[in-house]
C-alpha cells in the first residue's frame, strides 16, 4: 500500500522510514509539554501525538477519513488532557510551519487547502470540547460547594444536637443535669402547660466524700453511674425525669401529682433500690442515701419554689440523722428562717446593746432570806420584744457569738451585783457560762479583770456550768476551772441529774454547789414501779439521795423550778440549801430586786410571821 | 460555656479559596469568579505564576513516583486541594492498582469535589480535617480504615505548610505526623518563599491573606528544619524544578524563579 511514489496525488503518504513523522511528533509533543502540564511521562506523551500525528497526516495527505475527523483529533486532544489555549496555539503554530516541511512534502494547493480545512475543524473541536469540558467542571465544583454547604449544615445540626446534649445532660452517668430540669420545671411553670402540680424529689447519696476520699474517685464515679443506672430504671412515664444535679446529689421530677403522698411513694421507692448493696470490683460498697420531697402547684414561679423546698427538706433529712426522707413542711421552714433571721441579727444587736440581764431570786430554804439573784440573758428586740434566752441562747451557741455576748452579761451581772452589796451584802450572783466559752483559753483571765473593774469579791460570783461541760474534761477546761477557782469565783453544776454526769468528775473538779435540775423538784405524777425491784423508789427517795450525794461532797445544793408552796415545803424537807422558781420570784428587771430587798430588810425590822416569805414580784 | 470544638467549618462561597485559584492557575475550570478575581491579582503580582503552580504540582508527581519507587503504596495527601488531573491515586494506581490514598483538606468543597470523584474507589477518600490537628488526622476512622500505619506511609505536605502561621507551631505538628508513621515512610514538603523574588512573592503572599488560607513565606533554613530528624533524600532542599527532573530540559533557565523549595525526607 505504500508503494506510490512519495509526494504525489491526492494519495500520498509520508517518508517510507517515517523519519519524517518521528521529528514532527517531537516537536508537536514539546510544544504541547510547554503549554501545558499533563503529569505523564514523556513516552506516554510521545505515544498520544504519535498517534494523533498519524491521523493528521492521513487527513492531509489522503484526505479525511471521514466527516468531523478534524474536529475528533482537536476534542481527542482535550481528552488527553492538553485542554488550554497555549495548547491549541502550539498545536497551530507545529502543524502549520512543520507538518508539511517534516513529511518532506510539497505544500501544493490541495494540501495546504486540507491543512486549512484541518485546523479550522481541529480548533472548532478542540474550543468546544474544552467548552464542554470547563462547562462539566463549573457544574461538579457548583454541585460540590453545594453539597459542601448541606454537609455543613448538617454537621453544624448534628453538633448543635450535641452541644445542647452537651450542655442539657452530665457527662458521667448520661441523665439530665440541672440544668435541663430547670428548664422542664420552668415549662411547666408557664401558664400553657395544662400540669399543675408537681412533685420533686432531691436525692444526696450520705457521706459520698469519704468515699471518694477512701476508695478514690474512678470507684466514686463507678457508684455514681450505677446510682443513676437505677434511678434512672425507676422511670416511667409518670416520672417524668431523673437528673443529676451535681456531685452525689440526684433529683426526680414527678408530673401531674395529686398530692405529696405520690412524690413520697417515689422517695420511697428511690431510696428502696439505693438501699440494695453496691457492688464495686466484687467489694461490697455500703451506701445510704437521703431524700427531700416537696409537691404543689407550679404556677406562676411556683417550680423555683418547689425545687429549693426539696432540698430544704433534702437538708432536714441530713441534719435528722441522713438516711431518711423527710417531706418539706412550711411550718417548720418558717420556724427554720425565723431562727435563721434571729440569728443573723444577733451580731448587730450585741453592738447595739440590745442585750441585757434579768435577774431572778436565789432564797436560802431555811432561812426565807434572799441569798443570791441568777442573772438571765434577756434580748430586747426592736420588733419582737422581749426575747427570753430560750428564744436565742442555742443560736449564740451554734455561731459562736455566746463567747461576746457571755462576757457582756458577765460584767453587767458583775457590776450589778456589785451595787447591791451596799444595800445586802453577801448576796451573791450566779451566772450561766457556756460550753464555748469554757473551752476559750482566757476566761479566768477575763474573769479576774470583770471582778477587779466592778469591785465585786470573787465568793459572790457563782459560774454556772452543765453536767455536758465537764462531762469531758479537756486540758483547757480544767484549768480554766483551776484558775477561776483559784480566784475565789464558785463553781456550780447546772441542770444536775438530767444528763450524763461523770460522778468521778464531781470528786475531781474544784465545785462550789449543784444546782438540781427542776425535773426533781416536781414530782412525778405516777411513781415509777419496777416489776422485780424490791421496793419501790419514790420520787422523795431519789430526791433526798441526790440532796445527801451533794452534802456529803460538801457542795451547796439549790433546787430550781420551784412553783408552788408545796414543792417549797418538800425541798425544805429534803434538806435543800437553796430554792429558785416563780414561787419566790420570777426574773425581773435590776430595780425589781433591789425593790425586794429593801421590802425584805423592811419586814424584818418587825417579827416575822409564820409563813415563808415571799419576795413580791409583779406578773408580766 | 463556649461552643465546643467539634462545631463544623463554615462554608463561605463569597471568599476566595486558595484551592480553587490553584485549580484555576493550573488551568482548571473548578473554581468561581471570586478565586478568579484573586488568582488574576496575583497573577497581576506574579505574571508566571502559572509557571510557579505548574513546578510545584510536577514536583509532587515525582516525589510520588519516588516513593511508589521506594516500594511506598500508601499515601496521606494533606492539603491535596481541588482533584485536577494527576491525583495521587491515579499516579500510583498506574503503579499498583491496590495502592491506598487518603486525601485530607480544611476545604470543604475541596473535599465534597473530592468525595464526588472518588465515588466507586474503594481505595482512596477525601476527609475535612485540618492539618492542624494531627491526632484527628491519624485516628480519624477512615484513615485508620484504610492506611497500615505500622507499614510504610508517603506523606504529602505538598503547598500546605505555609498555610500554618509559626503560632500554630508548624514544626511540631509535623513531627507529630511523621513520628506516627512506621520507618520507610517519606515525607514530602514543598513550601513558598520570597528568597529569590522578594517582591513579587511578597505581594502575592499579602494577596493570600483575602483567602481562607494565608500564605506565611520561609526561607530555606527554615524549610530545611521541618526535616529535622529526618533522612534527607538526595538532592535535599532545593528549588522545585530541581528536585530530581526527569530531563534537563524541565528545569529551565531560571529554577529559583518558580519560589518554592521543597524536599522528601525518609523516616529512620
Ligand atoms: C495550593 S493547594 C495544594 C494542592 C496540592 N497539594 C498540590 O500541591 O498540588 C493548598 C491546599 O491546602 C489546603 N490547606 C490549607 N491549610 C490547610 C490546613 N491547615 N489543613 C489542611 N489543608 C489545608 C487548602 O485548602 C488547599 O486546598
Amino acid at each position: 500500500m505504500n508503494d506510490r511514489p512519495a509526494a504525489d496525488g491526492a494519495d500520498d503518504r509520508p517518508a517510507a522510514d517515517g523519519r519524517g513523522v518521528g521529528e514532527f511528533v517531537t516537536a508537536w509533543a514539546t510544544a504541547l509539554h510547554r503549554a501545558h502540564y499533563v503529569p505523564i511521562s514523556a513516552e506516554q506523551r510521545h505515544r498520544i501525538v504519535t498517534g494523533l500525528a498519524d491521523r493528521v497526516v492521513t487527513a492531509v495527505l489522503a484526505g479525511p477519513g471521514g466527516p468531523g475527523e478534524g474536529r475528533r483529533i482537536g476534542a481527542d486532544l482535550v481528552a488527553a488532557g492538553f485542554g488550554s489555549p497555549e495548547a491549541l496555539g502550539g498545536t497551530i503554530a507545529v502543524l502549520t510551519s512543520r507538518l508539511l516541511g517534516d513529511l518532506g512534502v510539497a505544500a501544493d494547493p490541495t494540501r495546504t487547502a486540507r491543512l486549512n480545512d484541518l485546523l479550522a475543524e481541529l480548533a472548532t473541536g478542540f474550543t468546544s470540547a474544552a467548552h464542554d469540558h470547563s462547562l462539566r467542571a463549573q457544574d461538579t465544583v457548583r454541585l460540590a460547594a453545594l453539597a459542601a454547604r448541606t454537609q455543613a449544615e448538617e454537621a453544624l445540626r448534628v453538633s448543635e444536637v450535641r452541644f445542647r446534649r452537651f450542655a442539657t445532660h452530665d457527662q458521667l452517668t448520661g441523665l439530665p443535669n440541672l440544668t435541663l430540669l430547670t428548664e422542664q420545671l420552668g415549662r411547666l411553670s408557664t401558664a400553657e402547660a395544662p400540669t399543675d402540680r408537681v412533685g420533686v424529689c432531691c436525692l444526696d447519696v450520705d457521706d459520698f466524700a469519704a468515699v471518694n476520699d477512701v476508695l478514690g474517685y474512678q470507684v466514686g464515679d463507678l457508684l455514681l453511674r450505677e446510682i443513676a443506672a437505677r434511678l434512672g430504671a425507676l422511670a416511667d412515664g409518670r416520672f417524668d425525669l431523673v437528673a443529676r444535679l451535681d456531685s452525689d446529689r440526684f433529683a426526680i421530677l414527678v408530673r401531674d401529682t395529686t398530692c405529696a403522698g405520690d412524690v413520697v411513694k417515689i422517695a420511697d421507692r428511690a431510696l428502696a433500690v439505693l438501699a440494695a448493696p453496691f457492688r464495686v470490683n466484687g467489694t461490697e460498697v455500703p451506701l445510704t442515701v437521703s431524700a427531700g420531697v416537696a409537691e404543689g402547684t407550679v404556677a406562676d414561679g411556683g417550680a423555683a419554689r418547689l425545687m429549693r423546698a426539696g432540698e430544704i427538706a433534702l437538708h432536714w433529712a441530713k441534719a435528722d440523722g441522713k438516711a431518711t426522707l423527710r417531706l418539706f413542711d412550711q411550718d417548720r421552714s418558717n420556724a427554720d428562717a425565723e431562727r435563721y433571721r434571729l440569728s443573723a441579727a444577733m451580731p448587730a444587736a450585741l453592738r447595739r446593746g440590745e442585750f441585757t440581764a434579768a435577774y431572778q431570786p436565789v432564797t436560802a430554804l431555811r432561812s426565807g432570806r434572799l441569798a443570791g439573784v441568777e442573772a438571765l440573758a434577756r434580748w430586747r428586740h426592736p420588733q419582737l420584744g422581749l426575747l427570753s434566752a430560750a428564744r436565742f441562747i442555742e443560736l449564740a451557741e451554734r455561731t459562736g457569738l455566746v463567747v461576746a455576748l457571755g462576757s457582756q452579761l458577765l460584767e453587767q451581772a458583775c457590776r450589778q451585783a456589785s451595787r447591791w452589796q451596799r444595800i445586802q451584802p453577801g448576796l451573791y450572783v450566779s451566772v450561766n457560762v457556756s460550753v464555748r466559752q469554757l473551752h476559750r483559753t482566757g476566761l479566768a483571765g477575763e474573769v479576774a479583770q470583770i471582778l477587779d473593774r466592778t469591785g465585786l469579791p470573787p465568793h459572790l460570783l457563782h459560774l454556772e456550768i452543765t453536767e455536758q461541760a465537764v462531762i469531758d474534761l479537756t486540758g483547757v477546761v480544767t484549768q480554766t476551772l483551776a484558775a477561776l477557782m483559784q480566784l475565789g469565783v464558785r463553781i456550780v453544776i447546772d441542770d444536775f441529774g438530767v444528763g450524763y454526769a461523770n460522778l468521778a468528775n464531781l470528786r475531781s473538779l474544784p465545785l462550789y454547789g449543784l444546782k438540781l435540775d427542776a425535773s426533781l423538784t416536781r414530782p412525778s405524777a405516777q411513781p415509777a414501779r419496777w416489776p422485780g425491784a424490791r421496793r419501790p423508789g419514790t420520787d422523795d427517795d431519789f430526791l433526798g439521795t441526790v440532796v445527801s450525794l451533794g452534802h456529803r461532797l460538801g457542795l451547796v445544793v439549790t433546787a430550781e423550778g420551784i412553783e408552788t408552796a408545796q414543792q417549797a415545803h418538800r425541798l425544805t424537807a429534803a434538806g435543800c440549801d437553796n430554792g429558785q422558781g416563780w414561787h419566790f420570784g420570777r426574773p425581773v428587771p435590776p430595780d425589781e430586786i433591789t425593790a425586794g430587798i429593801v421590802a425584805q430588810q423592811h419586814r424584818e425590822a418587825v417579827p416575822p410571821g409564820p409563813e415563808l416569805p415571799v419576795i413580791p414580784v409583779q406578773r408580766r | 460555656m463556649e461552643r465546643p470544638e467539634w462545631a463544623p467549618a463554615d462554608v463561605d462561597l463569597s471568599r476566595p479559596s486558595v484551592a480553587r485559584a490553584y485549580d484555576y492557575w493550573l488551568g482548571g475550570s473548578h473554581n468561581f469568579e471570586v478565586d478568579r478575581e484573586f488568582a488574576r491579582q496575583a497573577l497581576a503580582a506574579v505574571p508566571d505564576l502559572r509557571l510557579v503552580a505548574r513546578a510545584n504540582r510536577e514536583f509532587l508527581h515525582r516525589a510520588v513516583r519516588f516513593m511508589l519507587d521506594e516500594g511506598i503504596r500508601q499515601f496521606l495527601d494533606i492539603g491535596s486541594g481541588i482533584p485536577t488531573v494527576g491525583n495521587v491515586h491515579e499516579i500510583a494506581q498506574q503503579v499498583d492498582p491496590h495502592s491506598r490514598v487518603a486525601y485530607v483538606d480544611i476545604d470543604p468543597v475541596a473535599v465534597t469535589h473530592s468525595t464526588h470523584i472518588l465515588a466507586g474507589q474503594p481505595n482512596a477518600v477525601a476527609l475535612l480535617e485540618d492539618l492542624r490537628h494531627p491526632e484527628a488526622i491519624l485516628d480519624h476512622p477512615e484513615v485508620r480504615r484504610l492506611l497500615d500505619l505500622d507499614r510504610p506511609v508517603g506523606l504529602l505536605l505538598v503547598s500546605v505548610v505555609h498555610a500554618v502561621p509559626d503560632h500554630d507551631d508548624p514544626y511540631g505538628l509535623i513531627r507529630r505526623l511523621w513520628t506516627a508513621l512506621a520507618p520507610g515512610s517519606c515525607v514530602a514538603i514543598s513550601h513558598v518563599t520570597t528568597d529569590s523574588r522578594p517582591d513579587e512573592m511578597g505581594e502575592g503572599a499579602r494577596l493570600s491573606g483575602r483567602t481562607n488560607t494565608p500564605v506565611t513565606a520561609r526561607t530555606r533554613a527554615q524549610v530545611e528544619d521541618f526535616f529535622t530528624g529526618l533522612d534527607l533524600v538526595e538532592p535535599g532542599v532545593v528549588w522545585s524544578p530541581l528536585w530530581r527532573p526527569e530531563s534537563e530540559a524541565d528545569v529551565g533557565e531560571h529554577p529559583e524563579r518558580m519560589s518554592f523549595y521543597v524536599g522528601v525526607g525518609r523516616r529512620r
